[in-house]
């Protein structure tokens, strides 16, 4: 008997499940967003999307794009391409969103670029851009090139040390990867010789091997690609070596885990940021006044809360709604053509300049070195 | 009068149950949007995959946790022989194929001869090593970065247009899949690897060649796991080295259990039902994997055997013996 009420129940489930997502009038502009809400990606993407919802709620708040309300839809990709696929072809097909402005799960965005320049839908990404260039086309970047970040780390160690060999240690993530292969090829015009490249993985619990291998090549410094927990191992076991005079220089990061490092190492320890991480660096002008927007509204709803990816993600919606305004269209095409002749911007996070030939909106560096000094984020 | 016991003999469409879902969702794609299309082409994929690791560890009663090795295989040759090389994806996929057999069957002389937990361990070893290659061998697979550009399946100059047309091209091999499955589990070989599956002592004592047929089914499963990397690659057109992770292992693994392990139908059946319930339960946001998890719960529980044998849970089950003023059961009584 429970048997077949079992099987009944299960029956009845099954032959209820209807796909969702019926298509309703497009009354809204709608922005869809493929988001690594979890997995790897899960910190950064997260406040990439808070930063994003602030700025929508801020337009809609007056009044929308060109008369119409902005919808935000934001679907988990699990970090993961192929979840990505799956969500990008729903926001597509079930929810007919305008345009993409999706999170920094670089493979994810490529493995879903065919379908989405098929569909002549325009992508802001969080992440590097899609490698094919008929991807490309389509695709415009919020991230600064990794270049920036190499030119601030090795500007600051040759003006301020006397630091020339040093180590460098990368996690395989597309980004990580394509700033060590910057960083190699710039160490020798930049005044400074690589004694070692390690790899290690996101989630490995003691890189002291790697650790030891640069120390044991005569290196001074560890140049170190990769995000989140990863910093706070390198930082501990450094202390634990023994390595009293190794300098740490991190990557781009959510402030958790660069406070952590600060607090193990202190100002041995050091980290790539962008002004609105550290708000005191902003001049005044443009800049400050365009942070100042963004940090006030960041605050208030998430008090101390790290900026950084949120700062990004705000300045994302801005790109976006500029280019609808001068397009004076929602259409996919026209908005990509938008894109391409938008007059530069200042955002929050960094100025940008997208072109027709310049898909990277960040062209002028916005990096400053930080150092965590009494309990708080300040330029070294 | 003896009761009388039904049996899926009595009741086929029980037995068509299965089959009529699998035709009915394929064909609901072909009339759906391309968010379904693509949910129910990567369930075909996954179908052909479990219906391959369905020989090892269902009718052979083995255990691999290493599958996902020969989808890489698969998906790798085919993206680097077509993306890289420019070759048919007809010929691409073969040989793929080929490879990720001579690959299983090197590997498999030495690894089956180990039995139970080992062999396990073994296999999840081999599906670890693949991952770390993938990731590390840069200059072939190139990473994280993945490879893409990868086109469309398709045999010399005609290609598959769009996902519906693709779609189509799945499901005939799922099916094709499916009835070679039929015809060697019928034959002598599959009943030697259900002898296998019961004792492998007594199948020995048969004179079955136990570790010849192990390796045999081994093979035919890396050949379907090859099959499905390379049909992953088609119809998405970019891989990465995630795609073929320990994730795979795990869904793969749930979808051959909830399927029905064992069964013809069970892993596609699972497949589809891995594959399609979270879509189902998306509008439920942060709440999406806790009520997945508890619908997986429940389904084992009230379909212990697998979606596939759900039919037979509404089977009439034989009436429980009324006693007799003498304790004998009435129904042993015969006229």
């Amino acid at each position: 008997m429970t048997s077949r009420l079992g099987a009944a129940v299960i029956a009845a489930a099954l032959l209820s499940f209807v796909p969702g997502g019926a298509v309703q009038a497009q009354e809204t502009y709608k922005i869809g967003a493929a988001l690594g809400l979890t997995g790897y990606a899960a910190a950064s993407d997260r406040a990439w999307r808070d930063g994003q919802m602030l700025a929508i709620e801020a337009i809609n708040a007056k009044g929308g794009l060109l008369g119409k309300k902005i919808e935000y839809i934001g679907e988990d990709n699990r970090s993961e391409p192929q979840e990505a696929v799956v969500v990008y072809r729903k926001m597509m097909s079930n929810d007919k969103v305008n345009i993409f402005a999706s999170g920094c799960v670089s493979a994810g965005n490529f493995a879903a670029a065919g379908a989405v320049i098929r569909s002549e839908t325009p992508m802001v990404l969080c992440s590097i851009l899609p490698p094919r260039p008929e991807e490309q086309k389509w695709a415009f970047s919020i991230l600064p090139p990794p270049r920036f970040e190499m030119e601030a780390r090795y500007g600051w160690l040759k003006a301020n040390s006397q630091v020339r060999k040093i180590g460098i240690m990368h996690d395989p993530t597309p980004y990580a990867q394509l700033m060590k292969d910057v960083a190699v090829k710039t160490a020798q015009d930049s005044g400074f010789e690589v004694v070692a490249v390690e790899t290690y993985k996101p989630d490995d619990v003691d890189m002291s091997v790697q650790i030891g291998r640069i120390n044991a090549a005569g290196g001074g410094a560890i140049i170190k690609m990769g995000q989140g927990g990863s910093t706070v191992t390198v930082a501990k076991n450094i202390k634990q070596l023994g390595l009293d005079t190794m300098i740490l220089m991190a990557s781009l990061d959510d402030g958790v885990p660069l406070k952590a490092a600060g607090e193990v190492l202190g100002e041995r320890f050091m980290f790539v940021a962008p002004p609105v991480q550290i708000p005191s660096s902003i001049p005044d002008g443009a800049f400050r006044k365009a942070a100042d927007t963004f940090l006030t509204a960041w605050r208030e709803k998430y008090g101390d809360r790290d900026p950084n990816a949120g700062a990004r993600g705000w300045d994302s919606i801005t790109v976006i709604a500029t280019a609808v305004e001068l397009a004076k269209s929602y259409n996919g095409p026209a908005v990509r053509d938008a894109l391409e002749k938008l007059p530069p911007i200042q955002g929050a996070f960094a100025k940008f300049n997208f072109t027709a030939t310049q898909h990277v909106g960040i062209t002028e560096n916005p990096y400053v070195v930080g150092v965590l000094r009494d309990g708080r984020f300040q330029v070294k | 009068m003896i009761s009388r016991v039904s049996t899926s003999t009595d009741r086929p469409w029980r037995a068509l149950l299965p089959v009529a879902v699998v035709l009915g969702v394929m064909a609901f794609g072909l009339t759906s949007s391309g968010y379904v299309v693509t949910v129910i082409g990567f369930a075909a994929i996954y179908g052909i995959f479990c219906t391959g690791l369905n020989f090892f560890m269902g009718y052979t009663g083995q255990a691999s946790f290493g599958q996902n090795a020969f989808a890489a295989l698969g998906g790798y040759g085919t993206a680097i022989l077509c993306g890289n090389h420019y070759w048919d994806p007809l010929a691409a996929f073969l040989v793929s194929m080929v490879f990720a057999g001579l690959v299983a069957y090197l590997v498999g002389l030495p690894t089956l001869k180990l039995r139970g937990h080992y062999l396990a361990m073994a296999t999840f070893a081999l599906g670890l090593i693949t991952y770390e290659i993938s990731i590390e061998w840069n200059g072939l697979t190139q990473g994280y970065m993945g490879i893409s550009g990868i086109p469309p399946l398709g045999v010399w100059k005609f290609e598959l247009a769009n996902e519906k047309q693709m779609l189509v091209a799945l499901t005939l091999l799922m099916l094709l899949g499916v009835w070679i499955s039929v015809r060697l589990r019928d034959s002598r070989f599959g009943r030697a690897l259900r002898a296998i599956a019961g004792s492998e002592p007594a199948a020995r004592a048969l004179g079955i060649d136990v570790a010849r047929y192990k390796l045999a089914a081994f093979v035919i499963a890396a050949l379907y796991a090859s099959a499905a990397g390379s049909l992953f690659a088609h119809f998405v057109g970019f891989i990465s080295p995630e795609v073929f992770g320990a994730a795979m292992v795990i869904q793969s693994f749930t979808m051959l259990f909830l399927g029905g392990i064992g069964t013809t139908w069970g892993p596609i059946v699972g497949a589809i039902m891995v594959l399609m319930l979270p879509e189902f339960l998306r509008g439920l946001k942060e709440l999406q994997d806790v009520v997945y998890s508890m619908a997986l719960i429940a389904l084992l529980i009230f379909a212990p055997k697998g979606l596939a044998g759900l039919g037979s849970l509404f089977a009439r089950r034989p009436k429980a013996p009324v006693p007799t003023p003498s304790g004998a059961p009435a129904r042993a009584i015969a006229k």
